[in-house]
């Protein structure tokens, strides 16, 4: 038996370091980064356009492109997300909030950075679980069922309500918001449509990332336009313009990074990734909740919680940490039991099933030197990522810091073709613009977008959840506390509550 | 001088355009004139959208053109559908699809075509319905489903997919035929309803047989019957229910439809290249791997098939209420 797992191993690592493999490995992570960084593209539909392509490669070729994407694509978001404050994908939407902050402070190349050692941390250890736990952990993510899943939901929505910044009754208007945008559509249980208003292209609900996009990037170029708009006008009159907003005023000799940076926010990372190896492994739960839910729990366990929403540094790496962990860990469910965790994890099954490998307990057996190889990819992609962002940063530092005149039509423009190109839908540019206005005109009046955005992605989620937990307990509401696990999230909300208005009474 | 020369490219460019609507009237036979257009009305890696990719893959070889796959999962496959509606009806444009999102949704729901204005003319594969239970279930049996459910009705939970989905309908059709009730629990897809059946918050599972056929394979699963006329060749010891005695048969067809206006002979011919293409040996191969059942049929056969899904679904939904 030993002999034979030696042998794997040697095979796997001869094929992993085969010219070819580490080619496309290499050419998935800048795939990655690039479509990650574009708003409105994400990896899965960079994997989805590669598909055929797929077909063609060798299987552990094919996975080594693939697992590059997914990787990449989890840091590239952060890219935009802090450089321009717009997330280049749904997962990095946690990372707006301190990561643009923190660039307009003079500080894009320490964020950027930030989340990058953040992000390939989470993305080691969960991938690491899904090398060596991946049964174990498949079998606590199967006692999932609606009854935790909601709980699990309720305790995420409870942290970031509570944790909202400034007017918490407009927080809570802004989760309503969310909450009414996700319920646009089907009806999760009687298939009956609701809230379309005779418009027949929203039967299937608002999209995810034209929403996103619109609210976050749609709003801040505008907010950002009207800006340049006043600057204009009083060009004349004070020609230095803001220290941030400009590309001379910029010095990247303060805005270095160190491993002592890195150290202070090692606590916030190692949440981050617990968290976000956690919830990746939970099929469905995906990843932006996992950025939020980790930025939520760093803030109240951070010492320096006050910073937070002011440009923290820990506040990019929770969320970093958060959603990157989720790529090993949401390949668990699909590893163990053919469940994809995440629309990612689900191309890669597909992927999987093209190259004639069935995703499921029986595949490490089956298949096991592609399996192995696979593996140690799943390592080195980590590192490349790490290698080429690198590289990169000081480039998108630098373009950040371009000023707005020039910056405002290029995101605009990226983030029109990238939600179009998404899902080849018109209608989707048109909630991308709607949901821009709205934005604007929340955030004008400030409404805080972080409540709405989240209520809005995990709302349609915990309805169905809800409804399934009702059905299955014919009815019954105390059926919603049988599991333990729920009962337990339900006590950690209400401890939170307690933790977060003690703190208030302390501080305030 | 100036003026000569603006005429004389006013000239030039005249003369370009009389040589290229020459050029449009010469017409180019059909497929050669640009590459043809799919619609899947389903996110890219899906059951419809890897059966398209078998096709598309060898198209240049046997249509005489590449085929395109376009994704447009938007407004629950209707933008796909619509897509096609918009595009010259000159057979560049096809719609590739189940019949959800094209037939269930017409009969629940405004949509903007008459199902007369679509003709299949290819079907690429079949997917049959399938019942399953975790291994350690009580319920061995169809039997043993329906003796059960009768002493106590509503005992079982059903997880099925979305509502009035592909395996959602049979269930219905079942209950109806054997007389029982269950309890259904819709869920965003195969993948959840397997999660619910492994992680013991449902009894009964519905989906499809590639979905659950590695659990099946590693003895998690145990799959009770198919609903439809033949046995899955994924999983070919499960019966039909009809071999049971129910007769609940409703497989869910992958087909290839163009609008009606499209000239009959360009239906013909694709039919006769789809047929050629998916019986060579590289797309058996390609089938083989993706654990696509291929069931080829052409247009003569899939009118039937198309008019007994719609009679059959007008039949049910109307007994249900939609």
């Amino acid at each position: 038996m030993e002999l034979e797992l030696a042998e794997l191993l040697s095979y796997a690592l001869r094929e992993a370091f085969t010219p070819g493999v580490l080619m496309y490995s290499a050419l998935g992570v800048l795939i990655g980064i690039t479509v990650g960084a574009i708003p409105g593209l994400s990896g899965d539909i960079a994997i989805a356009i590669l598909l055929p392509i797929v077909f063609a490669l060798s299987p552990t070729r094919a996975l080594g492109m693939l697992i590059g994407i997914y990787k990449g694509s989890m840091f590239g978001g952060s890219i935009s997300a802090i450089s321009f404050g717009v997330p280049g994908t749904a997962a990095a939407a946690a990372t707006v909030e301190d990561g643009y902050k923190a660039k307009q402070k003079g500080e894009p190349k320490r964020a950027l950075l930030t989340a990058l050692y953040s992000s390939v941390t989470g993305d080691v250890i969960s991938s690491l679980f899904l090398i060596f736990l991946a049964l174990p952990m498949a079998r606590l993510a199967l006692r999932f069922g609606p009854v935790e899943f909601f709980a699990l939901y309720v305790f995420s929505l409870m942290i970031i309500a509570l944790l909202t910044r400034g007017n918490a009754f407009k927080g809570l208007i802004a989760a309503v918001i969310g909450l009414i945008f996700g319920a646009v559509g089907m009806d999760p249980v009687a298939g009956s449509t609701r809230l379309t208003f005779g418009i027949s292209q929203l039967r299937g609900g608002l999209p995810l990332v034209p929403v996103l996009v619109g609210m976050f990037a749609i709003s801040e170029l505008v907010i950002q336009f009207k800006k340049e708009i006043d600057k204009l006008a009083a060009e004349k009159r004070r020609d230095m313009g803001e220290s941030a907003e400009s590309f001379e005023a910029y010095d990247p000799g303060k805005d270095r990074m160190s491993f002592k940076i890195y150290l202070s926010t090692l606590k916030a990372t190692l949440i981050g990734s617990s968290m976000g190896t956690f919830i990746g492994a939970l099929p469905g739960a995906g990843s932006s909740l996992a950025g939020f839910v980790s930025y939520g729990i760093a803030r109240r366990f951070s010492k320096h919680s006050r910073q937070f929403g002011e440009g923290s540094l820990e506040g990019v790496a929770a969320p970093e940490a958060g959603n990157s962990a989720t790529c090993g860990s949401s390949l668990v469910p699909l590893f163990a039991f053919g469940i994809p965790g995440s629309a990612t994890a689900a191309l890669i099954g597909a992927a999987l099933i093209m190259q004639g490998i069935n995703p499921g307990p029986r595949m490490m057996v089956e298949n096991a030197p592609i399996m192995y190889t696979f593996f140690i990819t799943l390592m080195y992609a980590s590192i490349m990522n790490l290698g080429f962002s690198r590289g990169l940063i000081p480039i998108y530092a630098k373009l950040s810091m371009i000023k707005g005149k020039y910056l405002i039509p290029v995101v605009f423009i990226l983030a029109i073709l990238g939600t179009y190109a998404s899902r080849n839908s018109v209608m989707d540019v048109w909630v991308l613009l709607i949901m821009g206005m709205i934005g604007y005109l929340l955030r004008k009046n400030g409404y805080p977008m972080g409540p709405l955005v989240l209520a809005f992605i995990i709302g349609p989620g915990a309805e169905r959840a809800l409804r399934q937990a009702l059905l299955l307990g014919r009815g019954n509401p105390l059926h919603l506390l049988s599991s333990p696990i729920a009962i337990g999230f339900y006590v950690a909300a209400v401890l939170f509550i307690v933790l977060v208005s003690l703190t208030f009474k302390e501080k305030g | 001088m100036r003026r000569i020369g603006i005429a004389a490219v006013v000239v030039l460019l005249l003369s370009v355009g009389v040589l290229f609507a020459a050029a449009e009237r010469e017409a180019v036979p059909f497929p050669q004139e640009r590459g043809i257009r799919m619609a899947v009305p389903y996110g890219a890696g899906g059951g419809v959208d890897i059966s398209a990719r078998i096709l598309a893959s060898v198209a240049p070889e046997f249509v005489g053109q590449r085929i395109d796959i376009v994704a447009m999962p938007g407004a629950g496959g209707q933008e796909a559908i619509n897509f096609v509606l918009q595009q010259p009806k000159d057979g560049y444009t096809l719609l590739i699809t189940d019949y959800g999102p094209l037939v269930t949704t017409a009969l629940t729901e405004q949509v903007n075509y008459e199902l007369e204005d679509w003709v299949p003319i290819f079907q690429i594969t079949e997917v049959q319905p399938i019942f399953f239970v975790r291994a350690d279930s009580p319920i061995e049996t169809v039997e043993d489903w329906i003796t059960m459910a009768k002493e106590e009705p509503g005992r079982f939970a059903v997880g099925h997919g979305r509502h009035l989905s592909v395996p959602h309908l049979p269930l219905i059709l079942f209950e109806q035929e054997a007389g029982i009730e269950n309890t259904h629990i819709p869920t965003t897809g195969g993948a959840e309803a397997l999660a619910f059946i492994l992680g013991g918050q449902t009894d009964i599972g519905a989906s499809v047989p590639s979905t659950i056929a590695g659990a099946v394979a590693s003895g998690d699963v145990r799959a009770l019957a198919v609903a439809s006329p033949a046995r899955s060749q994924v999983l070919p010891n499960v019966p039909t229910l009809q071999e049971l005695g129910y007769d609940v048969m409703l497989p869910a067809w992958y087909t290839i439809f163009a609008h009606k206006d499209v000239p009959v002979d360009r239906m013909k011919y694709l039919e006769e290249k789809f047929m050629e293409g998916m019986l060579s040996a590289s797309a058996k191969a390609m089938a083989d791997r993706t654990r696509v059942e291929l069931t080829l049929y052409g247009m003569e056969e899939t009118a039937v098939f198309y008019q007994n899904t719609v009679e059959s679904l007008k039949s049910l939904l109307e007994f249900i209420g939609e």
